[in-house]
């Protein structure tokens, strides 16, 4: 457990002392200010039974940011050591893979929750300046936030699987955009073609759509389903990166 | 300290190491000597724990690799080729992460990292980051990595590689001055190096070992044969008269230097020496001589012999040597 410290407080230095969480968080920071003014803004024209929370992660923007995050984040993770060739230094020290895997993955969950804390700053300062006529139901809040992080410590599994897969940070940011991507299209597919097709499908596809669950949450509904869903399959993806990194002590 | 028993290694279809053995005793500083590509970074890969072996045994200080490979990074300090570091941390930071990786802590981290950039000389650039430095300084910051635990067996993957002449002495000093303390297996293809540095020398080509001995040996062994130059002052045939000396394979009149002096490059047979007969040979035929050397078979030469006759017709070509 020492050594896992160590090694995140190395991973968490990197992410720091590189440019790469700075301009994340620019770059999350003003996709999130474009998505609020859009939640104020459908607010401000009509009556709306949705709270700012639930507008302001139903908006474009928001999406937007979403899809850029994770191969942000996770690109560089192994494909940078192994180009680096850093890796091998750090497998003859002794520590073992999961070691390495687990305080590569966390350290980048602890850089993608910070990445939300300024968004938190734009609602608590909608409620202050209307003195309180915005509200923001603990519910959504709760909600919203909670499945941001799930979802989150999914594609960042993904991600941190495809950076271990190849030495190349581009191929491995291509491999994580896509997933993450695909995942927000079931959504958009089933708004598409919802009507013309079986409601057991719709239902199914439902099951896996990010913004289906984004639309439950931020209403303040909290559903174990897409919670264990997401961190089962980020358990999933974190074992076959585990098992990648572990390939190279494979015996025939 | 190291022994290796019957190890293989292959690639997807490519065998990089082939069938080699050998034993490293406690305190022994041991060359690892051949061309690129013949074998030496992965047997040391395989040695630090970092690769399986696909065949055969691996025991370092006591423990097996494969099965027991924490133990063994424990108690071993691997430089890798091209010493790759993290080019974002700063030098004293990137070696008390280290350090604190392989399991120090508190007052005797500090003084042993202070130690370790002392004796590689790279005190005064602690702050810089490991990006901005120089090539030779990066050497020496992965092998003061490589030191930091005082590990029993040191690995070294070239070492030298893109030091300037100065650093390399500075490293062969080192290496000689851990002699007491460590056991090093080396690796390189300066044989320069190893001559000056290395207790045994262990020459893997093609994935196979074609020598394993003490510098002096492998050369005493040579089926090279010696040089013998000579400046005489002499008429007629003196080709002939000298290749009559029964040890003389074969005799070169180089061009005319100043007359009348004549340059001739005698090849003998190996552990013959001639000069006796030549000087003999030179009263006789009353033949002024101004200079005679004898140049033995350097560790180069036995390299390149090794390097080059080894191969079977199949084997991969040489030339690139």
């Amino acid at each position: 457990m020492r050594i896992f410290w160590i090694l995140l407080k190395k991973e968490l230095h990197s992410f720091f002392v590189s440019p790469v969480a700075y301009v994340v968080l620019a770059l999350v920071m003003v996709l999130n200010g474009f998505a609020f003014r859009a939640a104020l803004s459908v607010l401000e024209n009509a009556p709306s039974e949705g709270s700012i929370v639930s507008w302001t992660f139903h908006a474009l923007w928001f999406w937007l940011s979403y899809f850029f995050i994770f191969p942000l984040l996770t690109m560089r993770l192994f494909a940078e050591e192994k180009k680096m060739g850093t890796l091998e230094t750090l497998f003859t020290a002794p520590v073992r893979a999961w070691q390495v895997v687990g305080s590569k993955y966390l350290a980048a969950v602890i850089v993608y929750c910070v990445l939300w804390l300024p968004s938190l700053i734009n609602f608590k300062f909608a409620h202050w300046i209307t003195a309180g006529q915005v509200e923001l139901p603990s519910g959504a809040m709760g909600g919203a936030y909670l499945i941001l992080v799930v979802m989150g410590m999914f594609n960042l599994a993904i991600g941190c699987f495809a950076s271990a897969l190849t030495s190349n940070q581009i191929v491995a940011a291509i491999i994580s955009f896509t997933i993450s991507l695909l995942h927000f299209l079931l959504g958009i597919f089933i708004m598409v073609v919802g009507r013309k097709i079986s409601d057991t499908i719709v239902d199914i596809v439902n099951y896996f759509a990010a913004t289906e669950h984004i639309r439950i949450f931020t209403a303040g509904l909290i559903d174990s389903r897409p919670i264990i869903y997401y961190l089962s399959m980020s358990l999933l993806f974190l074992s076959f990166t585990h098992h990648v990194v572990e390939f190279r002590r494979w015996r025939p | 300290m190291i022994d290796v028993q019957e190890l293989t290694k292959q690639y997807a279809g490519r065998t990089a190491v082939n069938n080699i053995s050998f034993q490293v005793e406690p305190g022994e500083i041991v060359g690892f000597l051949g061309p690129n590509g013949a074998g030496k970074s992965t047997t040391m890969r395989i040695l630090s724990g970092y690769m399986p072996a696909t065949s055969g045994r691996v025991n370092v200080g006591g423990f097996d690799v494969f099965h027991q490979s924490i133990q063994v990074r424990q108690s071993v300090g691997y430089m890798p080729e091209n010493a790759p570091l993290y080019a974002d941390m700063r030098v004293k930071e990137y070696l008390r992460f280290r350090a604190e990786l392989k399991g120090l802590s508190g007052l005797t981290m500090r003084r042993r990292i202070g130690e370790v950039m002392d004796l590689t000389g790279v005190t005064d650039m602690r702050k810089r980051l490991i990006g901005n430095l120089s090539k030779g300084y990066r050497q020496r910051v992965a092998l003061a990595d490589a030191l930091v635990h005082k590990p029993k067996l040191l690995i070294l993957d070239e070492p030298t590689n893109g030091l300037d002449p100065v650093q390399i002495r500075q490293v062969r000093d080192l290496l000689r001055n851990l002699k007491s303390k460590h056991t090093v297996l080396l690796s390189t293809h300066i044989l320069h190096e190893v001559e000056q540095t290395c207790d045994r020398v262990i020459m893997i080509h093609q994935g196979r070992i074609r020598a394993n001995d003490t510098p002096a040996n492998l050369t005493r062994q040579l089926r090279s044969t010696t040089l013998l130059h000579l400046e005489i002052d002499g008429i007629g045939n003196l080709a002939e008269k000298l290749s009559a000396i029964t040890a003389v394979r074969k005799t070169t009149e180089e061009p005319l230097l100043v007359h009348p002096w004549r340059h001739f490059t005698l090849r003998v047979e190996p552990d013959h020496d001639i000069r006796d007969e030549v000087m003999e040979l030179a009263m006789q035929q009353k033949w002024r001589i101004r200079e005679m050397h004898r140049q033995l078979p350097t560790l180069e030469d036995v390299f390149v012999e090794l390097s080059m006759n080894a191969g079977t017709p199949t084997d991969i070509p040489t030339h690139v040597l």
